[in-house]
């Protein structure tokens, strides 16, 4: 384990794909991009190639949501336990081969580690090959739609033209995935953005909303084709 | 991605003169640097990018994604005197974050040929006025004079908090000469605390500013600009607002044990 670094990443298998479509999420606001995630990993099996570990990570938060760190509350380091093993806070990264996919099922750092996480990850992505991302996430509000948003101007048309969906979030987006969605231009890629709306729980955040994240799926399954995996 | 300077277009100045307007308390020196830019229409040549910015993006009326970012805008005079304005939608969040920020620019600066940098910033006071009054800190007290001859008064003692007073404490450690202008305000604090914008004290500040820089920009746009300027900083205010009631919303967990 390469300790010296605060940020490092531990791959699992090396993979050669052409041009994947990154798909990100995180447990943000209702946990929408989490659950997308979770269901495209299980829907295409995709395999797990590679964790990213960081000092930034907590295993334990002092804020709530996650989603808003502190610079006051930089929160506790400790080991996670699943399943009688013990592991750390990671962010995982997945592969497909059909379609073309790299997944990474998001974690929040620190305030401290926000952009050197999120940096890592971009790059990771370049060095695979990835010249677009979709970043699946939430937005407080009581219709039932989703809106994108985007790093280019070509991308919001062709969400309009080709799958009628609209923009329609303005405001700050916080959190790992935001992070990684504004970061994404520095490397070339293209970056997406579905938000699908969803009521903000007033004692838990991040409480999940699955029929908020199947709006997304959706929405998902006419840009890439999730149904025809191997 | 430590402080980063992204040059759009690389500029050869026999002279510069740095104006630093960022985003501070009532926006008093974000928004007459931003209006001469908009008014001059200075061009755009380079980005400064840094981890030690607030972390969030920004989604913006046309959904496109913007990182915070600053950025230098520059007009080119006469004999390859340049002024260039530093800008942008955010400060960095820390003290260590702040020097890392303003060391990156003013060497930058210096690199190319600063003589001068001129940064201004709020002074805000409980003193009732009818138009702001402009007091000013400099490096020397030739600077001092010249701006004393502009109308400008001496700032007895005081603190200059974040990079706009940061900048002018550096120029002199660095030995640029520098002045910082001081435009009152009372700071127009929501009942909950938040500064939010006076795009009031601006034709104060413009005054002097173009003066120093020596300058012509036409004031009459500036009301209609203060309206335009009403909507989208209370809109930068209001994200400014969510993201700090977000951060605030913090509980205590307990600090092991699942």
């Amino acid at each position: 384990m390469e300790s010296k670094q605060n940020t490092w990443i531990r791959r699992n298998e090396r993979v050669e794909i052409a041009e994947p479509v990154a798909i990100v999420g995180s447990p943000g606001l209702r946990s929408i991009g989490k659950l997308v995630i979770e269901s495209i990993i299980a829907e295409t099996g995709a395999r797990l190639i590679a964790e990213l570990f960081s000092t930034h990570l907590p295993s334990v938060y002092e804020t709530s949501p996650s989603y808003a760190s502190n610079p006051l509350y930089p929160g506790f380091a400790g080991a996670i336990i699943k399943s009688a093993e013990v592991d750390l806070p990671k962010i995982q990264f997945y592969a497909c081969f059909k379609p073309e996919l790299i997944l990474v099922a998001g974690y929040h750092p620190n305030f401290e580690g926000q952009y050197e996480v999120a940096e890592k990850v971009v790059d990771f992505l370049s060095e695979n090959h990835v010249k677009r991302m979709i970043v699946a996430a939430g937005y407080g509000s009581n219709t039932k739609s989703v809106v994108c948003a985007a790093n280019n101007p070509k991308i919001i048309n062709e969400m309009k033209e080709k799958f009628s969906v609209e923009t329609g979030y303005e405001g700050p987006f916080m959190g790992f995935s935001g992070l990684v969605f504004g970061l994404a231009h520095r490397k070339k890629i293209d970056a997406l953005c579905l938000f699908a709306s969803t009521t903000p729980t007033e004692n838990d955040l991040e409480l999940p909303d699955k029929e908020a994240s199947d709006r997304i799926l959706e929405n998902l399954r006419k840009m890439v084709k999730l149904n025809h995996y191997e | 991605m430590d402080p980063e300077i992204k040059i759009l277009k690389s500029i050869n100045p026999a002279e510069v003169v740095l104006v630093c307007g960022l985003p501070g308390m009532a926006y008093v020196g974000k928004i007459p640097v931003d209006y001469i830019i908009q008014q001059l229409k200075a061009e755009l040549i380079g980005e400064v990018y840094s981890k030690h910015f607030p972390p969030y993006v920004i989604i913006n009326k046309d959904g496109l994604v913007e990182l915070l970012r600053n950025e230098i805008h520059c007009l080119e005079g006469d004999s390859g005197r340049f002024i260039v304005f530093l800008s942008g939608n955010a400060q960095a969040f820390s003290p260590e974050g702040q020097y890392e920020m303003v060391e990156k620019v003013l060497d930058w600066a210096i690199e190319k040929k600063v003589k001068r940098v001129i940064s201004i910033a709020a002074l805000v006071t409980d003193r009732p006025f009818e138009s702001p009054s402009v007091y000013c800190s400099t490096t020397s007290v030739s600077l001092l004079e010249e701006a004393k001859k502009l109308g400008v008064q001496p700032l007895d003692q005081g603190i200059i908090g974040g990079e706009n007073g940061l900048i002018i404490g550096l120029a002199r450690k660095k030995n640029v000469e520098g002045i910082c202008l001081l435009t009152e305000t009372h700071g127009y604090q929501t009942p909950t605390g938040e500064y939010v914008m006076d795009p009031r004290t601006a034709p104060a500040t413009l005054n002097i500013l173009t003066k120093l820089l020596n300058l012509k920009v036409d004031m009459e746009p500036m009301e209609k600009r203060i309206t335009q300027m009403d909507e989208a900083f209370a809109k930068m205010a209001e994200f400014d607002r969510r993201v700090r009631e977000e951060i605030q919303q913090t509980s205590k967990k307990p600090s092991y044990v699942t």
